[in-house]
C-alpha cells in the first residue's frame, strides 16, 4: 500500500498551489473577481490555462495531461483553499467529462476548453429536478431535420459567459423516465439568460430555450451515462474542494483559539474547546480518507466509482455542516463579519451541499448502489 | 391565573390573547407585516410605526410596573403578548431602551433620571443602543477597556464598543465603562448614559456575512459626559449590567419564531419536489421534521413551566440558560432544514429583493430567496447575549457543586 502522491503530482500540487495563492491573496481579492462582469477573472482563467491547470483536469486521451481522480482532487482541494470562482467545475470538469464520454468524443471542443479559448457550461439542473440525473422537463424534438430545444434550465454555472451550452433534454417518454434523454450542444446566443450570483459568490444563470437549435451529442443510454459521469465527476471535485475548505477553516479556527484571550488566557486553553477541535480534526481525516478512496476508484467500473463518490459527498455534506458551524461558533462574532475570510469559507462549505447532490441524495444513492 | 396541570390557559388569558390579536389585526399595517414576512430590510420608520402604535395603546413598556407607565403584566401575559406579536409578523420591539435600560433606571436611577428618560423612552423620542461588548471583551465582558476618567464636572470617555445593534439609528447609548483602572475586572465598572451627538462619538458599520448592515462599532475619542449621566454608584455598574441581562433573556427560547419556521418548513416541504413527488413524502426528511417538532413541543412546555413559575414570583435561574441553549439550537435547526428542503433553489442570492418595493420575478419560488441568508444570519443567536458556551458555564457553576 502507498498513500503518498507521486513526485509528478506533488509538483503539480505545489505549482498550482503557489499560482492560486499569488492570485487569491485574500478575501478582498476574491470579492474583486466575484464582482467582475462575468463573475470571475478572465485573466486568471487564461493564466490557469497557460500554466496547464485546465489540462490537468483532462485525460491525455482527449488532449489533456491528467484527468484522473487524483488529478481532479489535487486541483480542487486547492480551488477550495483559495475559494477561487473561475469556471473549473462548469467548463473543465462537467462539460469536458460529457464531451469525452459521448460515443464520438469531441476532442476539438475539449482542446479549445483546455486552451482557455472556449467556455462551455453544462445545463442539466432544472427548478424541479433537485439532484436527479434523469428527471428532465426540458424537451427536444426534430423538425425539418433540426433539433429544437424548449424549456428552462436552472443553476447553470457560468451560463451567462459560456459561448456554448451542453443541455440535457427529453426526446421522448415521461419526465421521470430513465430512457429517452438526449444531450445537445447549443450556441449560447440562442438562449434567454438570467444571470445572478449565488450566496457563496459564484455566478449562476437561468437559461431559457425557445426552439433553440441543438446538435445531438448523445441519446438514450449513452446520454444518461454521460450525465451520471459528469455529475459524479462534479461531486468528486466538490468533495475535494470541500476538503480544502475544511482544512482552511480548521487552521483559521486553531489560530484564533491561540490568539484570542478571554478570562486571562487564550480561549484554546479551555478543554471543552480543545475537545471540539479534536472532533473537527478527526472528521476532516475521515473526509480526506473518503476523498482519497473516491479519487483512486474514479477510473474503475461505474458502480464502484459512483458508490465511493456518493460515500465521499455524503460525508462531505455532514462534516461540512459541522466544520462550517463550529468554525463560526468557536470564533464568535468575528466570523459573522463579511470582512473576515472564515465567513466566506463557511458559506461555500455549506452551499457545496446544495450542488451535485446533497448528503441525503448521496446517502440514498449509496444505499441503492450497495443493494441495501 | 396560573397554568394548571391540564396545560391550558385560563379563560382570562385566552381573552387577553384575543385582545392582543384583535388589536394587531386592526393596527399593524399589512405592508409592514409583509415586509417582515419577506425578510425585507426595515427602516428606522418601520420600527417606529409599530412602537408608536404600542405607545398609543399603552403597551410599549410591557416589562414595566404600572406606576411608571408600564403594563404591569404577569409572566403569562407577557408570554402571550410576545407570542402574538411574532405570529402577526410585527417588527420586533427594539429592546434597548424599553426592555433593557428602562428596568435598570426604574430600579437604580435617580428621580431626575427617571423623570427625564422614562417618558422619552415611552414616547419613542430616544432611540437607545447598548454599549457592552468590546473587541477584546465578548464572553469575558468584565475585561472591558473603555475608560471614563473623572474630570471634576464630567467624565472623559475613550474606547470602543462593538456589535452595537442598530446603533446607526441611535440617539443615545448606555455604556459599561471602566472608572477604576486598578480595581479587579468586575469592580471598577460604571454604567454611563452617553448622547450620540457628543463630539468624539463615531459610528462605523459592520457588514455581516449575509451582506447586511445591522451592527456597528462605536468609537469614543475624548468624549465629555456630564457626571449626572452615571446610573447608580460609581464602580458598581457590573451589578446593574447583570440586572439588565436578566431582562435581555426574556423570551430567549424563541418558541414562537421556531413554531412559525416549522410551519413554513412544512409548507415548503410540500411544494419542493424530490423525484417528482413532494419532499414531505420522503420518509427520512419527514422524520427529521417530526423530530424537530417533538423537540419544539417539549421546549414549549419547558418554556411554559418557567413562565408559569415566574408568574408565581419564582425568578428563573438556570432555566433561562438552558432555554437559551436549546432555543437557539432548535431555531437554528429550523433554518437548516428549510435550507435543505430547497435543494439547489437555496443557491440564488439577489440582495435587491430585500429592498422595499422590489417586485421583479424571483429566481425560483418566491419563498426561496431569504432561506440561505437566514440560515447564515441565525448563526449569531448561539453567539450573542452570552454564547451557549458561557450559558453552559453558568449552569454548571450554579447547579453541580463541583
Amino acid at each position: 500500500m502507498d498513500f503518498t502522491l507521486s513526485e509528478e503530482r506533488k509538483m503539480l500540487q505545489e505549482t498550482v498551489g503557489k499560482f492560486f495563492n499569488s492570485n487569491y491573496k485574500n478575501i478582498d481579492k476574491r470579492s474583486e473577481n466575484v464582482n467582475l462582469p462575468e463573475g470571475y477573472s478572465k485573466e486568471f482563467w487564461k493564466e490557469s490555462s497557460d500554466l496547464g491547470v485546465i489540462s490537468a483536469l483532462v485525460s491525455p486521451k482527449f488532449g489533456g495531461l491528467g484527468g484522473s481522480g487524483e488529478d481532479i482532487s489535487i486541483i480542487f482541494e486547492l480551488v477550495g483553499k483559495s475559494l477561487c470562482v473561475e469556471p473549473f467545475l462548469s467548463s473543465a470538469v462537467l462539460s469536458s467529462t460529457v464531451l469525452s464520454s459521448i460515443s464520438n468524443p469531441r476532442n476539438d471542443l475539449i482542446t479549445d476548453i483546455i486552451e482557455g479559448n472556449l467556455l462551455i457550461s453544462f445545463a442539466h439542473c432544472e427548478m424541479n429536478n433537485r439532484y436527479e440525473d434523469h428527471y428532465i422537463e426540458t424537451n427536444a424534438h426534430l423538425k425539418n431535420d433540426e433539433w429544437n430545444i424548449n424549456g428552462t434550465k436552472s443553476f447553470v454555472m457560468n451560463g451567462d459567459d459560456a459561448s456554448k451550452i451542453i443541455v440535457s433534454a427529453r426526446i421522448n417518454g415521461d419526465v421521470n423516465d430513465r430512457d429517452g434523454i438526449g444531450l445537445f450542444l447549443v450556441d449560447n446566443d440562442q438562449t434567454l439568460k438570467r444571470p445572478y450570483n449565488t450566496i457563496d459568490g459564484y455566478r449562476s444563470t437561468e437559461l431559457t430555450f425557445e426552439n433553440s437549435k441543438g446538435e445531438l451529442l448523445a441519446k438514450d443510454e449513452n446520454a444518461l451515462k454521460c450525465i451520471i459521469k459528469a455529475n459524479s465527476a462534479g461531486a468528486l471535485a466538490l468533495s475535494a474542494e470541500a476538503l480544502g475548505i475544511m482544512q482552511i477553516c480548521f487552521d483559521l479556527t486553531l489560530d484564533y483559539l491561540k490568539t484570542r484571550k478571554q478570562f486571562g488566557k487564550s480561549i484554546g486553553a479551555f478543554q471543552s474547546i480543545q475537545h471540539r477541535m479534536v472532533d473537527m480534526m478527526l472528521e476532516i481525516e475521515q473526509v480526506k480518507s473518503a476523498v482519497m478512496l473516491a479519487s483512486s476508484t474514479f477510473e474503475t467500473d461505474d458502480l464502484t466509482r459512483d458508490k465511493n463518490i456518493s460515500a465521499a459527498k455524503n460525508l462531505v455534506g455532514r462534516v461540512g455542516k459541522l466544520i462550517a458551524e463550529e468554525t463560526i461558533q468557536l470564533h464568535g462574532g468575528i466570523a459573522m463579519t463579511w470582512e473576515y475570510s472564515a465567513a466566506h469559507y463557511a458559506k461555500r462549505l455549506i452551499m457545496i451541499d446544495h450542488l451535485m447532490g446533497d448528503s441525503d441524495y448521496h446517502r440514498d444513492r449509496f444505499k441503492l448502489l450497495s443493494n441495501f | 391565573m396560573v397554568i394548571k396541570m391540564n396545560f391550558e390557559y385560563s379563560e382570562k388569558d385566552e381573552n387577553f390573547r384575543k385582545e392582543v390579536k384583535d388589536w394587531l389585526d386592526e393596527t399593524l399595517p399589512k405592508s409592514l407585516s409583509e415586509k417582515v414576512k419577506k425578510y425585507q430590510r426595515l427602516t428606522k420608520e418601520d420600527y417606529e410605526i409599530f412602537m408608536n402604535n404600542l405607545t398609543a395603546k399603552g403597551w410599549l413598556a410591557w416589562h414595566w410596573p404600572k406606576e411608571y407607565g408600564g403594563t404591569g403584566w404577569n409572566a403569562i401575559e407577557k408570554h402571550i403578548f410576545e407570542e402574538e406579536i411574532i405570529k402577526a409578523s410585527a417588527p420586533r420591539i427594539v429592546p434597548f431602551g424599553v426592555n433593557m435600560l428602562g428596568p435598570v433606571l426604574i430600579e437604580f436611577g435617580t428621580e431626575e433620571q427617571k423623570n427625564y428618560y422614562l417618558p422619552r423612552i415611552l414616547s419613542n423620542e430616544d432611540w437607545w443602543a447598548q454599549g457592552y461588548s468590546e473587541p477584546g471583551a465578548g464572553s469575558d465582558l468584565a475585561s472591558l477597556k473603555t475608560t471614563a476618567v473623572d474630570k471634576g464636572d464630567h467624565y472623559l470617555v475613550n474606547g470602543q464598543k462593538t456589535w452595537t445593534t442598530l446603533g446607526h439609528h441611535a440617539d443615545k447609548i448606555f455604556c459599561l465603562v471602566k472608572t477604576d483602572l486598578n480595581a479587579k475586572p468586575q469592580l471598577g465598572i460604571s454604567f454611563l448614559l452617553i448622547d450620540m451627538d457628543t463630539p468624539g462619538v463615531e459610528v462605523k458599520p459592520i457588514i455581516t456575512l449575509d451582506g447586511e448592515h445591522e451592527v456597528n462599532e462605536v468609537w469614543f475619542t475624548n468624549v465629555k459626559v456630564p457626571k449626572k449621566n452615571i446610573v447608580g454608584k460609581e464602580n458598581e455598574g457590573w451589578t446593574y449590567a447583570k440586572y439588565l441581562l436578566t431582562f435581555e433573556r426574556t423570551g430567549i427560547a424563541g418558541v414562537p419564531y421556531s413554531k412559525s419556521a416549522l410551519n413554513h418548513l412544512k409548507m415548503i416541504s410540500k411544494r419542493s419536489l424530490k423525484n417528482g413527488k413532494p419532499l414531505i413524502e420522503d420518509p427520512i426528511f419527514s422524520s427529521e421534521i417530526a423530530e424537530l417538532e417533538i423537540d419544539l413541543l417539549a421546549m414549549e412546555i419547558f418554556n411554559l413551566r418557567t413562565v408559569s413559575a415566574a408568574a408565581e414570583g419564582k425568578a428563573p435561574g438556570m432555566e433561562s440558560s438552558l432555554l437559551k441553549i436549546k432555543g437557539t439550537l432548535v431555531r437554528q435547526k429550523t433554518t437548516e432544514l428549510l435550507r435543505k428542503a430547497l435543494g439547489p433553489q437555496a443557491l440564488p442570492y439577489l440582495p435587491e429583493q430585500f429592498d422595499e418595493g422590489w417586485n421583479e420575478m424571483p429566481v425560483g419560488p418566491s419563498y426561496a430567496g431569504p432561506i440561505a441568508k437566514q440560515y447564515f444570519n441565525m448563526r449569531k443567536i448561539s453567539i450573542y447575549g452570552g454564547s451557549n458556551e458561557i450559558q453552559k458555564n453558568i449552569v454548571a457553576k450554579a447547579s453541580f457543586g463541583l
